[in-house]
């Protein structure tokens, strides 16, 4: 039996079984440390490898690159969870075709091995796959030459920048800062000292965790409806937001900042955004216009000793007051 | 089976290294102490710390200053008024973190206006000061990079006169021929730097009054500088047959190049010094007014940083044209000679090539650390604000460089008889590649639909969203380099019967170094997601140093066992495949490109500014292209230079066809296989 129709015979059988009796079992709502669909493609991938080596089938490089590239999009499609986004899932698969045909190209044998059956097929040896690749090919131009026509009523899709560089100063209740420099006044203690104190009942021990259970009860007044009060950007409001509100415990956001950002942030919200940012960007109000320059250092405080991430910071800095 | 030849068993048989050239004990010494050599060159880049702060430096100048200081002060004592009025520095400290006192010594700087600026009806100013700028560092870029490896090649060429004296001249004559076309291109980019020139003038008169203000003296240093390497470069070109046949002045001739190499460096860096003051000032006030130390305008923040960055690029630029040229004559040429000449100048200016792309994201990342130190703003406008999609596509196009160097040594080990012993591993280093570069692409921010945002259940997903920080990313980049480094030990080892007594203590340290190299760079990249911003950005410097080690040992281990070895076969020169040759202009036309993409970013992030908060800029053009826009602008300028490049080398060949009618065909150096 020709050995790549027995190689598809198998991965189609492998892949159908897989999808349909394994994956159910492998998908409980209690995801576990091995019943998770990672391990059920890992298991999955390796039969396909075993069945292969058992049955000593090689197929044709052509089958076996079209394999490699099936099994990434069946994982890109199917496996990672939650589905990422279609630009994402498009970059991703342009980067799984490039490493494919990296693996059909490493060396001239496999790449003339590839080729074959593509060159027989144009020129005619294959007569019968000829007819349908000659056929469907018009018919495939004209089905994306559709989708690509078809209107769509989704909103488009937008280049958002997520941390807009912040101006050189910055003017909060009558004060210009410099945002180069600028600390953190409540920072009076070191952050980790307190890992294991808790806002309000350690409230009297130490100052650093007055001003912590002050910004906490300010965090919760005023911030939690869209942060979440967990910090992950999960309030209750958050899913009316588009983009959504900041997630903290991200190791991406707060973690990367320094707090003179996050002090221009917040005091100016959504409007004090620049130009690169259109002022939908971002829901936030000013907080400046309901909140003290104080309270605001305080939540931030507080947003830094709940997520645990320290401020970003550089050698040398000092609090700097321009001018009042 | 698999019947070893029989010369493999006469121990006087010669064996050929991956060049083609006779390997001696003495000549894997030599490339060990290279090696080692740019190592040591290259640690000392990397320890950042002791650059930023420039500690030896800062203590002398704050001296200086200090001195400066009281002279005047008891000057305004004895005479009732100050004559010398004092500015702070806007990025010099002194020894208490204050900003550093200078005399002012300049006017402040202009407001320019309306009249300050002149325009062409056809197109912006700002566009054509981009064109002649970039076009002149392009050809900067490659005539400086093209002595480096004259340099090398003819130090090699010598080194290997006594043991191969056929390769010894075809090496002499690779470096000849590049000169020439580097002659041509010399002329070509004083011509585009005279442009560049009158464009300034022209288009940006005040700005560049106050540029010449301040840097008055370097531009005629630059100028002087420029004589220099003319003369030097006349000398080395012109006087290459009559110091050719006596062993001293060929040595002579081969210090000329390193001479050349020195002003070559110094013509850069001070013309760096421009582009660097422009971003991060320092050496004068706030106003603008110079403060009298000259040593500071032009030693700026980002001074060192650009300086190794553009000299790795250079290399990589023009290991990447010269690749590219040798692809094309590879691919047309009409006899089986001339093929596997081309063949073996492709390996040449790929190696080269390779050599420079390793250690150049490491660069990069030392110039985005100084950036960020310099202005937290600017940083976040760089990899968080405007330009962050910019730096996804640049992300886009050092994976492609990645990917065609690996094809290209893939392809390039399969026609090296033996390498069927590792070639079974290639399919494991692409999958390695294109996991780390998945990480390596993967956008903090992802571009989705409000429907996809609901999906995902919020901006960030919760497995590949670990992947947009710089944790994840240094950690993919460490392992893709790692992984080429580890490709290139099998290429050296292709054809190699490894017989040393401790063959299989070497392969367990080569595995060993490479297999920690890798556990090391992938437990402090999850480590680092652990740690606060500012330690975690310390963990790059040990990331890095494993993968250089892993590099430089990994190399040197190598090398060192093949002392003794069988050879498989040597390299059969002009068998390399078509897809393999394809990588190389893929990776020239890309680097042309990503060179273009990130000379933008790091020129655009001024946004509104010539002089970072100094010299605003008030023209018409003090806007940021859109992402399109100065994507067609760089399509523009890479096709304009390599139009440009294919009239330079076709200048450069009119000179080769007469020399070839003229001389014997016996002439033509044949390559060493070819002869046994």
């Amino acid at each position: 039996m020709n050995k790549t129709l027995l190689s598809l015979i198998v991965f189609v059988a492998t892949l159908g079984v897989f999808h349909n009796v394994l994956f159910p079992i492998f998908t409980p709502k209690e995801v576990g440390m091995v019943m998770n669909r990672y391990v059920y493609y890992l298991i999955m991938v390796l039969t396909v490898i075993f069945l292969h080596l058992i049955m000593k089938i090689k197929p044709a490089m052509a089958f076996r690159g079209l394999m490699v590239w099936l099994l990434g999009f069946y994982f890109y499609k199917f496996i990672l969870f939650p589905p990422v986004p279609w630009t994402l899932f498009i970059t991703y698969m342009m980067l799984w075709s490039i490493g494919t045909f990296l693996y059909i190209s490493q060396d001239p044998i496999t790449f003339r091995e590839f080729r074959e059956p593509i060159v027989r097929t144009i020129v005619g040896d294959y007569k019968f796959a000829q007819i349908i690749v000659f056929t469907l090919m018009p018919f495939l131009v004209g089905f994306g030459t559709y989708k690509a026509l078809y209107p769509t009523f989704e909103e488009p899709v937008e280049l958002r920048t997520v941390h807009p560089a912040p101006p050189a100063t910055t003017k909060v209740h009558g004060k210009t800062y410099a945002l180069e420099g600028l600390q953190n006044p409540f920072r009076i203690a070191e952050q980790d000292d307190y890992q294991d104190s808790f806002p309000f009942l350690d409230a009297d021990k130490s100052e650093y965790m007055k001003h912590v259970t002050d910004g906490g009860s300010l965090f919760f007044e005023n911030c939690h409806y869209c942060h979440g009060d967990q910090l992950n950007g999960l309030g209750m409001f958050s899913h009316v937001f588009n983009p959504t509100p900041a997630n903290f415990v991200d190791p991406g956001t707060i973690a990367m900042l320094r707090e003179s950002f996050l002090f221009w942030r917040v005091s100016k919200g959504g409007p004090g955004l620049p130009n690169e940012s259109t002022p939908w960007s971002s829901a936030m109000p000013p907080w400046e216009e309901h909140l003290k320059t104080d309270e605001i250092w305080k939540i931030i405080l507080f947003e830094y000793w709940y997520t645990g991430w320290h401020p970003r910071t550089f050698d040398g800095e000092s609090s700097i007051t321009l001018s009042e | 089976m698999n019947k070893v030849p029989q010369f493999f068993k006469d121990p006087n048989t010669e064996v050929k290294d991956m060049f083609g050239k006779t390997i001696s004990k003495k000549c894997g010494v030599i490339t060990v102490a290279f090696l080692l050599a740019f190592a040591v060159h290259l640690l000392p880049s990397f320890a950042t710390d002791a650059f930023a702060k420039e500690a030896f430096a800062e203590q002398v100048f704050a001296e200086e200053a200090f001195a400066k200081e009281v002279m005047a002060e008891e000057a305004a004592e004895g005479e009732g008024e100050p004559q010398i009025e004092w500015g702070q520095d806007v990025f010099y400290k002194d020894w208490e973190g204050n900003p550093l006192k200078g005399p002012i010594s300049g006017a402040p700087a202009p407001e320019l206006g309306e009249n300050d600026y002149n325009n062409y009806e056809f197109a912006p100013s700002r566009i054509i000061i981009w064109v002649a700028n970039q076009q002149h560092l392009y050809f900067g870029s490659f005539v400086l990079a093209v002595p480096i490896f004259c340099m090398l090649i003819e130090f090699v060429g010598i080194r290997s006169r006594e043991s191969d004296p056929v390769m010894a001249d075809k090496y002499d004559k690779l470096a000849h021929d590049l000169m020439k076309v580097s002659l041509t291109a010399y002329s070509w980019t004083a011509i585009l730097g005279g442009i560049l020139l009158f464009t300034f003038i022209t288009l940006f008169p005040g700005f560049f009054k106050y540029m010449a203000t301040i840097f008055r003296p370097v531009m005629h240093v630059y100028a002087l500088m420029f004589l220099a390497e003319s003369g030097v470069l006349y000398v080395y070109y012109y006087g290459w047959d009559k110091m050719n046949n006596d062993p001293f002045l060929k040595w002579v001739h081969c210090s000329l190049s390193v001479l050349l190499n020195l002003i070559g460096t110094v013509l850069m860096y001070l013309a760096n010094s421009w582009a660097t003051f422009m971003q991060a000032p320092g050496g004068i006030d706030e106003k603008g007014q110079f403060l009298g130390n000259i040593w500071h305008v032009i030693h700026s923040t980002l001074w060192n940083p650009v300086g190794v960055h553009r000299i790795l690029g250079n290399i990589v630029f023009g290991g990447g044209i010269v690749g590219a040229y040798a692809a094309y004559h590879y691919l047309t040429a009409k006899n089986a000679e001339e093929r596997a000449h081309y063949d073996w100048v492709c390996y040449v200016a790929m190696f080269i090539c390779i050599f420079g792309l390793i250690p150049l994201p490491f660069a990069g990342y030392w110039l985005m650390k100084e950036v960020y130190a310099f202005r937290q703003q600017m940083g976040i406008t760089l990899m968080g604000g405007i330009m962050a999609w910019l730096f996804i596509i640049q992300a886009v196009m050092i994976g492609l460089l990645f990917f065609a160097a690996n094809s290209y040594l893939h392809n390039g080990m399969a026609r090296v008889k033996g390498s069927h012993r590792y070639m079974k591993y290639c399919k494991y280093m692409i999958l390695l590649l294109i996991v780390c570069f998945t990480m390596w692409m993967t956008p903090h921010t992802i571009v989705m639909t409000p429907a996809e945002l609901k999906v995902m259940g919020g901006a960030q997903h919760p497995i590949v969203g670990h992947f947009g920080v710089m944790s994840a990313k240094n950690t993919a980049v460490n392992l893709m380099i790692t992984c080429t480094a580890l490709c290139f030990v099998l290429y050296q080892r292709a054809n190699k019967k490894i017989t040393v007594p401790w063959a299989t203590i070497g392969n367990c340290w080569i595995a060993a170094i490479f297999v920690g190299a890798a556990v090391n760079i992938i437990y402090l990249g999850v480590y680092g997601y652990f740690l606060p911003a500012n330690q975690r950005v310390g963990l790059s410097v040990p990331q890095v140093s494993s993968t250089l080690t892993a590099l430089f040992a990994g190399v040197a281990i190598n090398i060192s066992m093949f002392k003794d070895s069988e050879s498989y076969g040597d390299i059969e020169w002009g068998t390399q495949s078509k897809v393999g040759t394809y990588a190389i202009f893929l990776l020239a036309i890309s680097f042309t490109w990503l060179m273009g993409l990130m000379g933008y970013i790091r020129s655009a992030v001024r946004l509104f500014w010539h002089v970072t908060e100094v010299v605003r800029d008030n023209s018409v053009d003090a806007y940021t292209l859109t992402i399109g826009e100065a994507g067609k602008m760089l399509s523009f300028n890479t096709l304009f230079v390599w139009t440009q490049f294919v009239i330079v080398f076709w200048v450069a060949s009119l000179t080769a066809k007469k020399v070839t009618s003229e001389k014997a065909p016996d002439g033509v150096p044949v390559p060493a296989q070819q002869q046994q």
